[in-house]
């Protein structure tokens, strides 16, 4: 089996720069297999009370993020990265579940050996509020390497 | 019900005059259009809206909000508040943090159903009306605010830190616990701030009111809420907050700690609150100051979780209960 790389993607200019940093470290390593996995948040039920309307708003999100994910895809494909080896994943989660342990589980029951994000850099009172994927990527994951990319 | 027999209730239960003609709402959808002096009736209950009740927030004091009504419930006479439905989305400051925030009337109405009969919320049920239209039947508080409470104190800070303080962190330490037995809930009061923790006149209980603020964003739902409960810590060590524009003061007793105040020293989100009150209270408690200062611009770690934050003012507490004895 090769060796698997689960890189978390979010609409963000960092996870782009994950996906070109694994791109160029990954192109000579035959048996790197990638999957580009994207942590779509579902609409809240109190923000979107009305079913029909959040059902909408789920396929919006989950459109742009198939979009996001293509375009990611092709980013590698670029360096040189064959397409055999690029696998494409959309998981929602609730949205009171974080988007940190939907990835931590993602690389756990899939059994990917290095977990890529990209760091956001976000000022300290965004980290207090919202708190960071990547940190908590760090301080939680097991048994697998973390690369952050800034 | 006849309009004959609607103003009987209200003869019975109000002291206002009947108007001749009385309107009587079973869809609050246009909330604007209530008048005082109009009635509501949902779910066969009948409520006679006397007006509505007030902004408190700051930059906003005084302004009507038309979707809150003070109403006599005319079964039983007792003043209430009606919270029609009414969604809008806006931006908040948290101090200098901007973030979107949504108002949401099915989220407050699952808080009320869910603290149920604990006095440390505000109590309350939902009715719908003919439109399937949440209304909160909410309890009205005969209290103050904690914002009040702290502002009517007149005496010194260091008098304050020794005598009153204590009781007060006694009840505060109570008031944290219900955000944290909230947060295990899965659910975040959204909007913390000193003037929704109300102190009741009779008994002096403090119960939080207010839960309609959501947020939408992944990750630490809780943030918003530690950082209001921060806010609130500080308050009430303080005694109010210190600004670095009082401080500059040359009447402020705390003038000469100016020279050894540091960017660090003060509000994370606030630039020019003084978190470090340490530095012009000497003797408050360090187990207390450090908890502050993890709301500080200087401080690496933060509190993720109102359970975090509890456990580390719960060493501050305990000292206060063994080194203070006219603490309460």
């Amino acid at each position: 089996m090769g060796h698997k790389i689960l890189v978390g993607i979010d609409c963000s200019a960092n996870a782009q720069r994950a996906v070109d940093y694994v791109g160029s470290m990954v192109r000579p390593h035959e048996d790197a297999v990638i999957t580009l996995f994207h942590v779509l948040v579902g609409p809240q039920p109190d923000i979107y009370p009305d079913t029909d309307q959040r059902a909408q708003e789920l396929d919006k999100r989950h459109r742009r993020a198939h979009r996001q994910l293509e375009a990611m895809a092709a980013r590698l494909t670029e360096v040189g990265v064959p397409k055999d080896r690029i696998f494409l994943k959309i998981q929602v989660c609730d949205p009171t579940e974080n988007v940190w342990s939907a990835l931590l589980e993602e690389q756990k029951r899939g059994g990917y050996h290095t977990v890529v994000v990209g760091r956001r850099g976000m000022s300290k009172r965004e980290e207090f509020l919202f708190g960071s994927v990547s940190s908590k990527i760090i301080r939680e994951a097991r048994e697998c390497t973390v690369w952050v990319v800034q | 019900m006849f309009s004959a027999d609607v103003r009987d209730l209200i003869r019975s239960y109000t002291t206002f005059s009947v108007p001749e003609k009385i309107r009587i709402h079973t869809d609050t959808t246009q909330f604007m259009d209530i008048k005082a002096g109009d009635c509501i009736a949902v779910e066969g209950r009948l409520f006679y809206v006397k007006g509505e009740e007030f902004e408190g927030r700051f930059g906003l004091d005084g302004e009507p909000k038309f979707w809150v009504k003070r109403v006599i419930d005319l079964t039983d006479g007792k003043a209430k508040i009606l919270k029609l439905a009414f969604f809008e989305s806006f931006f908040m400051h948290l101090g200098e943090e901007r973030i979107r925030c949504f108002r949401s009337p099915h989220k407050e109405s699952r808080i009320l159903e869910r603290t149920a009969g604990d006095a440390r919320f505000m109590q309350g049920h939902t009715l719908y009306d003919d439109a399937g239209n949440p209304v909160r039947v909410i309890e009205r508080i005969a209290a103050r605010t904690f914002y009040d409470l702290i502002h009517g104190l007149e005496m010194d800070h260091e008098t304050y830190y020794y005598e009153v303080f204590p009781g007060i962190f006694t009840n505060l330490m109570k008031a944290f616990y219900a955000i944290k037995d909230l947060h295990q809930m899965g659910e975040i009061h959204g909007d913390i701030r000193n003037d929704h923790l109300l102190i009741e006149h009779d008994g002096g209980r403090y119960r939080w009111i207010d839960f309609d603020y959501t947020y939408e964003w992944p990750g630490q739902p809780y943030g918003v809420d530690l950082f209001g409960l921060g806010n609130i810590l500080l308050f009430a060590a303080g005694k109010g907050f210190h600004t670095l524009h009082d401080l500059q003061s040359p009447h402020c007793p705390f003038h000469t700690a100016l020279s050894d105040l540091r960017e660090e020293d003060f509000s994370l989100f606030f630039p020019n609150r003084l978190m470090n009150l340490k530095k012009i209270f000497p003797y408050v408690r360090e187990t207390l100051n450090k908890v502050l200062m993890h709301f500080a611009a200087g401080t690496e770690v933060y509190y993720e979780s109102a359970h975090e934050f509890i456990e580390d003012l719960e060493i501050a507490f305990r000292s206060f209960l063994w080194e203070v004895p006219y603490g309460s």
